[in-house]
Formats: C-alpha cells, sequence, structure tokens
C-alpha cells in the first residue's frame, strides 16, 4: 500500500510536468496548427542556459528560470519566423512544415550538443525533502506542482480576460473566421510561439533542477507533451492538462507491476488505447 | 445615394493556378444595397473573398473609400469598416454567442460604441440575447446565422458583405435574414453587398443587380427586369 502511494504521488508530480509540456506544446499546435517537434529542441537549450546562469554566475532557481524563458522565448520565436512563417507564406502542405520541424529538432539537438556539450549537467539548486507518511517528496516536486498550477491559472486568466489571449481562442476554433473578424493571425502565432516556448523553459529547469539536463531529454519531453494534448483533447486547456495527469499518474503505477525498464512503453500505449477508443481525446472542442 | 464606396476593377482571382473570376467590375455606392447572382462556380464567392482580401486577387485593383486596399491583410480592412460575413455559419462554434459577439468587435477598442452596437445587434435579434451564454455550435442553422450577422455588425462597418446568407435556412428564416438587411442599413449606415443565388427572396432587398456567369459580370443594372421570370432564364 506504501508503495502503491509512493507511486501515486510520483505520478502527480511527473504528470504536473506533463502536463505543462503539453500546455505549451498545445497552444502552438492548436492554434497555429504547426507540429512544432523542434519544441524539444527548445526546451532543452532551456535547461542547458538555466544550468550555464546557475553554475556560472551563481545564480538562485528564479533568475536562472527567468533567464531560461528569454532565451526559449527568442528561440521559439526565430524557429516560426525563419522556419514555419515562409512555409505559411507559401502556402505549404501540413506534412512539409511536419518534416521541417523534424528536422530543425535534429539540427538544434545538435547545435545544442556543440554548444554545451553531449553530458549530462547539473546545477545545485537548494533542495529539501519532506515527509508524509509513508510517503515522501522533495522541494523540486513542490516546485513542479505549484508551477503547474501558477501556469495554468495564468493563462486562463490571460485566455478569458485580455484581447490577444481571445484571439488565440478564435484563432483554435477557426482561424479563417479569426482573419474574418479582423484578428492579425500573424501577430497570434508569434505570441504563441512565444507563450509555448516560455512554458517550456519552466518546465525545463525544473527538470535541470530534478535530473540535470542532456542533449537528448528534448526528445521525450515533446513526446509526453505531444500525447497529453492527444490524450486530452485538441485545443481543450482542460483536457491536456488531465491527459498530463493521466499520463503520468498511469505511467509510474505501471511500474507497481512492470519494469522500470518499460516505463516509456507505458505512454505510448496510453496513446493507442486512446486513439483507439476516443480519438478526439477526452474534452475535444467543438469545431465547425 | 452617393458616389462609390467600394470599386472593383478588372479583378482577376482563383485558387493556384485556376482563375474563377476573370476581370470582373464592380461598384458599391454609399448607402446601397448590390445584390450579386450566380449560380454555383459562377466565381461569387472567389470575387468576395479577393475583395477583402482573404484570397489575393492575380490580377485588377480594390479601392475603398477612394483608396487602394488591393490584397490588403484583412485585419486592416476590418479596422477601417469593412465586414464580411462568409457562407455557411461562420461563426466560433465552441465559444458563447457574448464571446463570439465581442470577438466580432474585436478591432474596436472604444468599449462605448461596442455596448452601442452589442445593444442594436440584441435590438435586432433577440435571441441572441436571451441565449447570450450558450455555446454558439449548439445553435440551429438560422439562430447561427443571425450571430453570423451579428458578429459583422459589432464594430459598425461601412460596408458589409454578406456571401449566401440564405445558404441551408428554411424560406421563413431566409425572409428573416433578408429583411433584417433595411434594418442593418438604417441603424448602421453601412452599403451592402449580397451575394446569392437564391433571386425570390434576395431580388426585392435589392437597389441594383450584378449577374455573374462562369467568372464574368453578364448583366448589371436594376433588379426590375430581373423580376420577369423569361429574363432571368434567359440570362442564368
Amino acid at each position: 500500500m506504501d508503495l502503491f502511494l509512493q507511486l501515486l504521488v510520483n505520478g502527480f508530480i511527473n504528470g504536473s510536468n506533463y502536463a505543462l509540456l503539453g500546455i505549451g506544446f498545445g497552444l502552438i499546435f492548436s492554434t497555429t496548427g504547426i507540429v512544432h517537434f523542434a519544441y524539444g529542441s527548445v526546451y532543452t537549450f532551456a535547461a542547458y542556459v538555466a544550468w550555464f546562469l546557475a553554475t556560472s554566475f551563481g545564480l538562485a532557481l528564479l533568475p536562472s528560470m527567468a533567464g531560461a524563458i528569454v532565451a526559449a522565448v527568442l528561440l521559439g520565436v526565430a524557429c516560426y519566423t525563419l522556419l514555419y512563417r515562409p512555409l505559411e507564406l507559401r502556402r505549404a502542405p501540413p506534412l512539409i512544415p511536419l518534416i521541417a520541424s523534424l528536422g530543425l529538432n535534429i539540427m538544434l539537438e545538435n547545435l545544442n550538443a556543440i554548444i554545451f556539450g553531449s553530458g549530462v549537467r547539473s546545477a545545485n539548486f537548494a533542495s529539501e525533502v519532506y515527509f508524509a507518511g509513508p510517503v515522501f517528496f522533495t522541494s523540486v516536486h513542490i516546485w513542479q506542482v505549484v508551477s503547474c498550477i501558477a501556469v495554468v491559472a495564468a493563462l486562463v486568466v490571460f485566455l478569458r480576460k485580455t484581447r490577444y489571449g481571445r484571439a488565440i481562442l478564435a484563432m483554435t476554433d477557426d482561424p479563417n473566421m479569426a482573419r474574418v473578424v479582423g484578428i492579425d493571425t500573424k501577430k497570434v502565432s508569434y505570441i504563441v510561439f512565444a507563450l509555448g516556448s516560455a512554458i517550456s523553459a519552466v518546465a525545463a529547469t525544473l527538470t535541470l533542477m530534478k535530473d540535470g539536463a542532456s542533449t537528448h531529454m528534448g526528445f521525450i519531453a515533446v513526446f509526453m507533451g505531444f500525447v497529453a494534448v492527444i490524450v486530452g483533447g485538441v485545443g481543450s486547456l482542460r483536457g491536456v492538462i488531465a491527459g498530463g495527469f493521466l499520463l503520468g499518474i498511469v505511467e509510474s503505477l505501471g511500474l507497481w507491476k512492470i519494469s522500470t525498464e518499460w516505463q516509456s512503453s507505458i505512454a505510448f500505449i496510453v496513446l493507442f488505447i486512446m486513439i483507439m477508443l476516443r480519438p478526439q481525446g477526452l474534452f475535444s472542442i467543438a469545431r465547425r | 445615394m452617393s458616389g462609390p464606396i467600394l470599386e472593383v476593377k478588372g479583378l482577376v482571382a482563383g485558387y493556384g493556378k485556376k482563375r474563377a473570376v476573370h476581370g470582373v467590375d464592380l461598384t458599391l455606392n454609399k448607402g446601397e444595397t448590390l445584390l450579386v447572382l450566380g449560380h454555383n462556380g459562377a466565381g461569387k464567392t472567389t470575387l468576395m473573398q479577393s475583395v477583402f482580401g482573404l484570397n489575393p486577387p492575380m490580377a485588377g485593383q480594390v479601392f475603398y473609400e477612394g483608396r487602394d486596399v488591393t490584397a490588403r491583410n484583412p485585419a486592416l480592412n476590418v479596422a477601417d469598416g469593412l465586414a464580411f460575413v462568409p457562407q455557411g455559419h461562420a461563426i466560433f462554434s465552441s465559444l458563447t454567442v457574448r464571446d463570439n459577439l465581442e470577438l466580432g468587435a474585436f478591432v474596436e477598442t472604444d468599449r462605448a460604441r461596442i455596448q452601442k452596437h452589442l445593444d442594436d445587434v440584441f435590438s435586432m435579434f433577440p435571441i441572441l440575447k436571451e441565449r447570450e451564454k450558450q455555446i454558439a455550435g449548439t445553435f440551429s442553422g438560422g439562430q447561427k446565422q443571425m450571430l453570423a450577422i451579428g458578429m459583422a455588425l459589432m464594430h459598425g462597418p461601412r460596408v458589409l458583405i454578406l456571401d449566401e446568407p440564405s445558404i441551408g435556412l428554411a424560406p421563413n428564416l431566409v425572409d428573416r435574414v433578408m429583411k433584417s438587411v433595411e434594418e442593418i442599413k438604417r441603424r448602421f449606415d453601412a452599403s451592402i453587398i449580397i451575394v446569392e443565388q437564391n433571386v425570390k427572396y434576395s431580388l426585392p432587398v435589392a437597389d441594383r443587380v450584378v449577374v455573374l456567369k462562369t467568372g464574368g459580370v453578364i448583366y448589371e443594372g436594376a433588379p426590375e427586369p430581373l423580376m420577369d421570370h423569361q429574363k432571368l432564364i434567359e440570362l442564368f
């Protein structure tokens, strides 16, 4: 029973990280229609920048995270400006940006390795261990859950209460209608690439704190974000949050009976089951 | 009625390399209701999308209030008072009626003007007020069309383009939508282009008619001669 409780808590904590990744990735995907697989490399880059700031300048967690956010936003916006936007202007079929994003991811992954090296980089942010009965967790875990709650709250306020937040909701529903009512869809695309990249940097800094930064960390991150979006339903914020937590909990509880080496396969199994049983996701939005 | 508010000169438009509109000239005068008639494939929608900026023309020019707005970003056209209601219940289905109407006023920053336009829209279509918190995608076809028109009115347009507003609607609803045209002109002081196939309901509200066939203008003039059934058959 103790093990079950510990796995459940671990799953909840990992789920908050997957939800964050899903929110960032899904925000870009549902608004622009771009499957931004290079999101993984933006995430990796952000983790390395946080590591660099923490180890070279001795910055604490929050200033390092702030620096990582700035770096991720710049790289994310550059991805849109230099790759996806020109493809949009040429009216490229959807497969082309998809392939381009995979190529960009490989290129940026290699660049990350050239700049920061290929080994695991760790930053010594202060971390405490806490016990609640038979369950233990650390301050990093608390940061992960609190960050997820803070990002969701800020995003909800932004989407519901601001002009460009509502423009994002409109473009997610129907990009052509968004143009018809006078929304500058190019500006909205820049905003979601900036926001999505900023969210990736929050998740990346916390992963750096927990596991360190490595060149290939972005692949599994973008995949988990992608699964959270598909499981939750494209375009649904509550869906992607539910998808992230479901994925984290199922993956963690799976370890109760399955060897750890199969852990990453659990996400695939969740994805396959969801695609077969409910392809529109848990909370799909109504579209025209 | 006074001078032209919208002029289209030699407009050529299409999709990819395929041309659907071949050098069309069109004028909309201030305060006028212009009816653009034509069968499926006549190029009506392509023409209006090009005028509005959704589908940049291959050749030709569009002038709005004397300024060249050819191939301009639709966001700028909307900000300058152009509004377009695409065919097929053009709304945001996942959002509430109120959200849809507020998005219709996206380019308007003056809260007092937004409230005035909202009051006008609610007065014209009371069902929208009654169901402002309802998700728009759950509306019936007629209600969706009213909402689509209401959205276009939310920024107080000077030119309103309605693309086949009668499509998929029961006759009583078509009548209701067409009757709203006069009210729109009165309340919003707007000039209107109606793109239609439904001659019976649209002809009575028109001041002038243009008939398109295979991407070209084959008739331009008063609506009265077209009320003669034989004349219409000859044209189509």
